[in-house]
């Protein structure tokens, strides 16, 4: 047994030794591409390039048009293969975080706007596009400048444009119950009380896996605050989470959890399960993705039966009663060997062709100027595009995203259960805040140097 | 090996012993060389980059900065404290685990279909159980409703969505799945015990009870002890599994199932904070430590115990 002991003690000796004597890796900067900024494949070699993304499960269809525009990238350009994986929404960012630290072999990955762009590029993973790009291409992609940009730099190409997020309204279901869509707060609640007396519930939502906290925090959180200037305050210790302007959302979200306003299951049921009793008819409102919200709407009626409704408002703030615009992007990862290449096939993606090519295959708005709206005619989907292209912060890509899982959340799991108040909730959030301040040392600066671009 | 020493020195002359000791010895690392390089490579190098890490940031040492903010982190004591909480699943276990296996040892007819039936939850990838009892146990899900149905309204509880009660339902799931192997073991060591034992037992007239508590129970402190251990560490450093697919990464409600290692996990993945993370796991690995010490130690002494009848 000593033996067993000694020689437990000289292995943790050893590896403290030789962790004292190591050199280490040092962290990783990022490569400094040179700022060719042209976009056209400069190589005749063979390339293959490996793209990683997330599928098609909010813009049904992606998939589908995506491989056609390889085909017709790679027929284009015949020394060059694509290559693509795909990731699962858990496993996104742990994933390319993984393969960040291994150096796998990548050249394009998939982010959400905001924060889950600005993080990879602060750790020195992704080559701003603006180096890659020319400026007046760039200039054209929606949502760039307000997400993407740091530092006079826009780190990603935004493709297709995350209205965020849609109310969807079942206004058969509320007129069978002698209601009509509700206009503000006040008669959404009272929607909640007529409903839930008959055992209907109001809003379908599912808060298990977390991210349906997220949408709530910007579609409510958004309603009192005049720009996201003031969330990046808050962030870096300018102003407080606990301040009413970004805290009186945590009482909203308690009253609609008081007047019983969703399925009584919320916080066992995941975001995309839960959204399933609004397409089944057993809600009578949900709040879904924006680029999938036609074909949610279809699923559910279509446009006759289906109204898509920004949140009703509570407040009289600027962004009160309007939806939120986002667009989710591809980089280039600062590790790639081809970044011309793959650059040159981001630019790809946004020429005229193509962008016709992804609207007529998802339904969906992709994330460019040079998209000629006057073709839309649905009403569902012209309500989209319009608040789309309205330039509304999203709140959520603002925060660090551990506050968004830290405090976000989770608190909102437990304002719905009914285990918290909104005002507790609130003060976790600052106290959250806090001490991601400590545990993140380069958050401040970073988050300082963000408000200063916006 | 103590062995080969004893004979060497009662039948060869010392020069030869030594020669034939250490050809042993040499033949002896030939086989488990490679084996040791395997390990070196995966167990020592991965050792010595979490020690580095530990002690680092951003590629500067930092002496204990990493330990000083993980150690008052509020989070990570939860994370801490809930591991502790899992802990007492172990007895639970044990008692669970002890009764059907005496139960199936007293069983004639139909004993192995019943082994069958309490280890098959062991065999199952903890995904799947993860996966499935995450869906069985929803507040809508097919457990309630079968609970609704047979008038048990009151015991229908929001089972992962409550945080005062979704540990527990994760101990329990645990439970579950891990009962399995502690039946294997003690039968198994129950159907080695000599039967005159408790035959001379029933003729002196003692019953059910009175066996098993005087017969069965001293002779097993060795492998309750093995498998006390064995299951401890699982709740301090083996639970991410079932944390990570039942609340989907999340340790929710609220903070209600986070566990050490998905502390580590968000603080390495999710917080790129992978200086803080390894400092974590250091103090995990630290803690397990302690379990695997106590584990070779009652090995030896089950060895010992073995050797000794």
């Amino acid at each position: 047994m000593r033996r067993t002991i000694r020689a437990t003690a000289l292995l943790g000796v050893a590896a403290l030794a030789l962790a004292a004597c190591s050199s280490g890796s040092g962290t990783d900067t990022a490569s400094s591409a040179a700022p060719t900024a042209s976009a056209s494949p400069t190589s005749t070699e063979p390339v293959t390039l490996t793209m990683s993304w997330w599928g098609d499960q909010e813009a049904p269809g992606a998939q589908k048009w995506l491989t056609a525009a390889i085909t017709a990238y790679q027929a284009a350009h015949p020394n060059i293969t694509i290559k693509e994986t795909l990731q699962t929404t858990d496993g996104l960012i742990p994933n390319f975080e993984a393969a960040a630290a291994a150096k796998t072999p990548l050249d394009i990955q998939y982010f959400w706007g905001g924060i889950y762009a600005q993080q990879p590029g602060w750790n020195g993973n992704i080559t701003p596009i603006s180096d890659l790009l020319p400026a007046d291409e760039i200039a054209h992609y929606t949502n760039a400048q307000m997400e993407d940009s740091y530092q006079g730099k826009v780190w990603v190409a935004p493709w297709y444009v995350n209205p965020s997020f849609p109310v969807l309204v079942n206004k058969d279901l509320l007129a069978k119950n002698g209601l009509t869509v509700p206009a503000n707060w006040a008669d959404f609640l009272k929607t909640c009380d007529t409903l839930s007396a008959k055992g209907i519930t109001t809003i379908a939502g599912g808060v298990k896996d977390g991210w349906f906290g997220g949408w709530l925090y910007s579609i409510l959180g958004a309603q009192s605050v005049s720009s996201q200037k003031q969330v990046l305050d808050a962030v870096v210790g300018n102003a407080k989470f606990t301040d009413p302007a970004l805290a009186d959302w945590w009482t909203r979200l308690q009253e609609s959890q008081q007047h019983k306003c969703w399925n009584n299951d919320i916080n066992s049921q995941e975001l995309y399960q839960a959204q399933q009793l609004f397409v089944d008819g057993k809600a009578a409102m949900t709040v879904t993705a924006g680029p999938d919200a036609p074909n949610f709407a279809t699923k559910a009626g279509g446009p006759s039966k289906i109204e898509v409704i920004a949140m009703p408002a509570w407040s009289d703030g600027p962004l009160a009663g309007k939806i939120a615009s986002s667009s989710q992007t591809l980089g280039v990862v600062s590790w790639s060997q081809h970044k011309a290449e793959a650059a040159a096939f981001l630019m790809f993606l946004h020429s005229a062709d193509q962008l016709q090519a992804w609207y007529d295959m998802t339904g969906s708005l992709p994330a460019d100027d040079r998209f000629d709206l006057t073709q839309v005619t649905d009403p569902i989907k012209k309500a989209l595009f319009s608040y789309g292209t309205d330039n509304v912060p999203y709140l959520e890509n603002f925060i660090p995203a551990q506050l968004d899982s830290d405090a976000v959340f989770k608190n909102v799991q437990l304002v719905l259960k009914g285990t918290e108040t909104g005002a507790q909730a609130a003060a976790d959030m600052q106290a959250q805040m806090e001490r991601l301040r400590t545990t993140d040392r380069n958050m401040v600066s970073n988050f300082t140097n963000w408000a200063s671009s916006q | 090996m103590t062995e080969v020493t004893t004979r060497t020195g009662r039948g060869n002359p010392p020069s030869a012993g030594r020669g034939r000791s250490q050809r042993g010895m040499w033949h002896a690392a030939l086989w488990i060389g490679p084996a040791m390089v395997v390990m070196l490579f995966v167990f020592a190098y991965a050792l010595v980059q979490l020690f580095t890490q530990s002690f680092k940031y951003q590629g500067e040492w930092t002496g204990w900065d990493n330990f000083r903010i993980v150690l008052t982190d509020p989070l990570f004591h939860t994370a801490l404290a809930h591991n502790c909480e899992l802990l007492l699943c172990v007895p639970v276990l044990i008692a669970l685990a002890l009764m059907l296996a005496i139960v199936l040892a007293e069983t004639i007819k139909g004993h192995t279909w019943f082994r069958g039936v309490l280890f098959f939850p062991y065999i199952l990838p903890v995904t799947v159980v993860g996966v499935v009892l995450g869906q069985l146990l929803t507040l809508n899900g097919a457990f309630n409703t079968a609970l609704r149905d047979v008038g048990l309204n009151v015991l229908a509880q929001d089972w992962l969505g409550d945080p005062a009660i979704a540990l527990w339902t994760m101990g329990g799931v645990i439970v579950w799945k891990e009962v399995g192997f502690g039946v294997v073991l003690f039968l198994a060591r129950i159907l080695s015990l000599p039967a005159e034992t408790y035959e001379a037992a029933s003729l002196d007239g003692a019953g059910f009870w009175r066996k098993h508590w005087s017969i069965t129970l001293p002779q097993m402190t060795g492998v309750i002890a093995f498998y006390a251990v064995t299951e401890a560490i699982v709740m301090v450093s083996w639970v991410f599994n079932y944390v990570y697919i039942m609340t989907n990464g999340q340790g929710g409600p609220g903070d209600s199932t986070v566990v050490t290692e998905l502390y580590i996990y968000r603080m390495a993945f999710a917080d790129h904070s992978i200086e803080l993370a390894a400092a974590a796991a250091v103090v995990l690995f630290a803690l397990t430590l302690v379990l695997v010490v106590a584990f070779f130690r009652l090995q030896r002494k089950s060895l010992l115990a073995v050797v000794g009848e």
